[in-house]
């Protein structure tokens, strides 16, 4: 066996990442809807603009509702597919709502036999002037929500705010996880080098370093990508952006001490008792601040957490490979760049002896 | 002679070599002293949000200042024979327990002068107190640990700044919302998470010291 097997394995792995993951398709979803309040009383004629859908394919079959709570909800009197993306669905709002509140959001819920079941949370708000929970109840023709198709396909997760940059999560979250990794393999190396004082332990570290301090700067610009879309900026100064430039300033700090020294043997030490000292200051800039501070990150500050609803299964298919192809690159990357320094520290012997 | 004994007798130590060349604290004390003044002299009137930042700000520089000094003030081969004299791990608690001892007395000095200058915006007395001991805790493990580090080079006084401020960034927005709280510009009900950070971040830094500092003295 080759024994650079895994440095084909992170190539074909990452060639894998960048073909399903990019072009792997999002499911059907529902970006807006056309009006998004309406009060009680009257008939809405709701336009619907679907995403990645096939109305005019799923023909009359498509049904929908505005759903108010896991028992309760509206069926559309008809609905009308105009084009592929474009739906006509037409509801009779009652006079009153079995609320008691002026402004109830609904989740318009669409199905067809071809794109499945697809949601809009908070979709339509209806305004009621006159409040009667009792009169609501009496009135409401309730419609259950059945038959749903849950189809079994190979497809992303829509998410309304994300939408196709959902695939971000294969580089920005894969990288994150793989710089950690690098930074933990740096440590090692710093702690085996303080008890054992082989010059490798230390050029092994530096390059583990090197390496993860690119994955963080490569994690802080794709973030900064998704943020651009996701957030409205690139740059909110979220904790978790603050404290990964935090952390940056730290590995950078690192090679500024390196710098400072001549004698290799006291670089070493010094640079190793540093880079220990600065991994445990680490853990809890990078672990706990963010989730006792407001965080627009998912997972913290009361934002749904990045969780089975988001990375379902389609998604591990192609982000598991994904942290294991950064890792096996990242630590590609770290052999040859110990190996040049080693090469260059044999010239450095050579000249002179 | 016993560990506690070494310590005191340590402590000791570096309190007669402060006392003897008095220049360095005075240095320090008219830092203090000049920046609040320039702050009073540029704002006049100081809001509390503005009052709570500059405090810390001031602060900050003036502890790196303090500390900087604790491993450079004496030549290595000086310290080499404390470390044959006594425990290594003696001599660094020493001078850790003497910096928190000078970084809480000039927390409280730089206070003092804001107050006298610029008002005094603190509400709750006892959360801002336990907030300027935990904060001169932190700076003074980090950075008597750095200045440990950075004595070893030549340009020791650049590498203090650029090693430990990425370090105690955590400790200083730790700090900043717990006065914050104090002065009453937010009404945070959860402190006690803030402060359970602050010693969390304490004694992690000082675990490491201890850890490390086995390896650090050696020349």
């Amino acid at each position: 066996m080759n024994k650079s097997w895994w440095k084909i394995a992170s190539i074909l792995i990452l060639v894998y990442v960048f073909i399903a993951g990019m072009l792997g398709p999002l499911k059907p979803g529902i970006i807006r809807v056309d009006p998004q309040t309406v009060s009680t009383g009257q008939e809405l004629v709701l336009q619907v603009e679907g995403y990645n859908s096939h109305y005019l394919e799923a023909g009359d079959a498509i049904r929908a509702w505005l759903k108010l709570d896991d028992e309760r909800a509206l069926g559309a009197t008809s609905v009308q597919s105009k084009s592929e993306t474009q739906l006509e669905a037409v509801f009779a709002i009652p006079q009153y709502l079995p609320v008691d509140k002026r402004s109830q959001d609904f989740v318009l819920v669409v199905d067809n036999a071809v794109d499945g079941v697809s949601l809009l949370p908070s979709a339509v708000f209806v305004r009621q002037d006159s409040i009667d929970p009792d009169m609501g109840l009496k009135v409401w023709k309730n419609t259950p929500i059945e038959g749903l198709h849950y189809l079994k396909r190979l497809t992303f997760p829509f998410r309304n705010i994300l939408q196709e940059t959902i695939r971000n999560t294969y580089f920005h979250v894969a990288l994150w996880l793989a710089m950690v990794t690098l930074f933990m393999a740096s440590l090692y190396h710093s702690i085996k080098y303080l008890r054992k004082g082989l010059p490798d332990n230390d050029r092994w570290a530096v390059a583990y370093t090197t390496v993860g301090s690119f994955y963080g700067v490569l994690g802080l610009v794709t973030g900064a990508i998704w943020a651009t879309s996701a957030w409205g900026k690139p740059w909110s100064w979220d904790v978790k952006q603050t404290m990964t430039l935090i952390a940056l300033f730290i590995y950078l700090a690192y090679f500024v001490l390196r710098a400072a020294f001549e004698d290799p043997e006291k670089r070493g030490r010094l640079s190793a008792v540093y880079n220990i000292f600065a991994f445990a200051a680490l853990i809890p800039l990078i672990y706990v601040i963010p989730r006792l501070t407001d965080s627009l990150h998912p997972g913290n500050g009361g934002n749904p957490a990045f969780g089975s609803q988001d990375l379902d299964n389609t998604m591990r298919m192609v982000f598991y490979p994904a942290v294991i192809g950064w890792t096996l690159l990242g630590v590609w990357i770290a052999t040859v760049s110990f190996r040049v320094e080693r090469l260059h520290q044999r010239m450095l012997e050579d000249v002179d002896s | 002679m016993n560990a506690l004994g070494e310590i005191l007798h340590l402590l000791r130590k570096e309190l007669l070599l402060e006392w003897r060349t008095r220049y360095a604290i005075g240095g320090i004390l008219l830092y203090v002293l000049s920046t609040v003044f320039i702050v009073y002299a540029a704002f006049i009137r100081v809001e509390p949000a503005t009052w709570n930042t500059l405090y810390w700000v001031i602060l900050l520089f003036a502890a790196v200042n303090a500390v900087t000094k604790s491993f450079i003030r004496e030549n290595s081969a000086r310290q080499l024979y404390y470390y044959q004299m006594a425990h290594p791990l003696h001599v660094l608690a020493a001078k850790i327990i003497y910096n928190v001892g000078l970084l809480a007395l000039i927390s409280l000095l730089t206070w003092g002068a804001m107050a006298w200058l610029t008002g005094n915006p603190v509400k709750d007395y006892r959360q801002f107190i336990l907030a300027l001991w935990l904060g001169s805790a932190g700076f003074a493990i980090t950075f008597t640990f750095i200045s440990a580090i950075a004595a070893k080079a030549d340009n020791s006084a650049t590498l203090m700044a650029i090693l430990s401020f990425p370090l105690v960034i955590p400790i200083v927005m730790t700090l900043t919302k717990l006065s914050a709280n104090a002065l009453r510009l937010m009404n945070d009900s959860n402190t006690d998470q803030d402060i359970l950070v602050l010693v969390a971040i304490d004694m992690v830094s000082l675990g490491m010291a201890i850890l490390l500092f086995p390896f650090l003295w050696r020349d």
